[in-house]
């Protein structure tokens, strides 16, 4: 088994899962310890117990090594769970790295639609996180940073997204219903928002203060 | 392994040591969040009634809004070359 992808695995874009991570960071990750140590024969339900394990999402760092949380990933694609596992990984409240390991398994291999629904719920999670930057350190950022990246960056972790249908193009053939509904937008009023317009400039001055001050 | 478990974990991500600040700037990305949606879906409109407005011009009146616009006719722009 090692290194190759499950024999009943299904293509995902049309190459197998494993080749979403770029062969470069593929070829790291096998040869890291973690990856022979703690990687060998998991399957979808004891990588639960890996994933619980996670103290950080990242991509490379140090010597261009690779995370833990990038090793558990391609072993994700490696295996192949069914969709239903990763959605209870997603939808799985204790574990927050879990549901981080889950979103991102989704964003690579998910189709448009399910990536929309299942990953803009998580914009209401205001958990913190830990990101191993490419230096080594570590930064603090939120789960709903985090799902933004992945519907709105190219790269994510050190490895290339999928492209992502643009939101508008899936409402206007009716695969999405309506825009994307904020869990604030019942208690927001139209005042609030003017205020928000209003104040943009100051308000963002103020978001990297308050993200300074965590 | 050891030497990547022995380099401190300098962040704290424990989770609701002062709630209703954690909360505060949740809601705050939040509303950036969503005026940036409303900033774009605004964007995308006007495009489409600039695109309108335009379709229902007459060549001379396009040449015209291109010149105060400062775009380049199509003999200028082979003459760069």
């Amino acid at each position: 088994m090692a290194n190759r992808t499950a024999t009943d695995a299904k293509q995902i874009h049309g190459t197998n899962p494993q080749f979403l991570i770029e062969k470069i960071v593929r070829t790291r990750i096998w040869d890291s310890l973690y990856w022979k140590e703690k990687c060998f024969a998991l399957t979808a339900e004891t990588i639960i117990d890996r994933a619980v394990e996670l103290n950080c999402v990242g991509g490379q760092y140090g010597n261009q090594r690779p995370t833990e949380f990038l090793c558990l990933t391609l072993k994700l694609l490696q295996l192949q769970p069914e969709k239903d596992i990763v959605r209870l990984y997603i939808q799985n409240e204790d574990y927050k790295y879990l549901r981080a390991l889950g979103a991102f398994y989704l964003r690579l291999t998910g189709t448009s639609h399910e990536i929309y629904s299942y990953l803009e719920p998580l914009y209401a999670d205001s958990r913190k996180l830990r990101r191993r930057l490419n230096s080594g350190a570590f930064e603090l950022f939120h789960m709903d940073e985090f799902i933004d990246e992945l519907l709105r960056s190219d790269r994510v972790c050190d490895t290339i997204l999928p492209r992502l249908q643009r939101r508008e193009v899936l409402e206007e053939t009716g695969d999405l219903s309506g825009p994307r509904k904020s869990v604030l937008e019942d208690e927001l009023d139209e005042e609030e928002l003017e205020e928000l317009e209003r104040g943009s400039e100051s308000e963002e001055g103020a978001v990297s203060e308050a993200e300074g001050r965590d | 392994a050891e030497e990547i478990s022995a380099l401190p974990t300098d962040v704290d991500d424990t989770d609701n040591i002062d709630e209703e600040a954690e909360f505060a700037a949740w809601k705050l990305r939040e509303l950036l969040r969503i005026k940036r949606e409303r900033a774009e879906k605004h964007a995308r409109e006007q495009e489409k009634l600039d695109l309108e407005r335009r379709r229902l011009m007459t060549d001379e009146e396009i040449a015209r809004e291109n010149q105060k616009l400062g775009k380049m006719t199509q003999k200028e722009k082979s003459q760069m070359r």
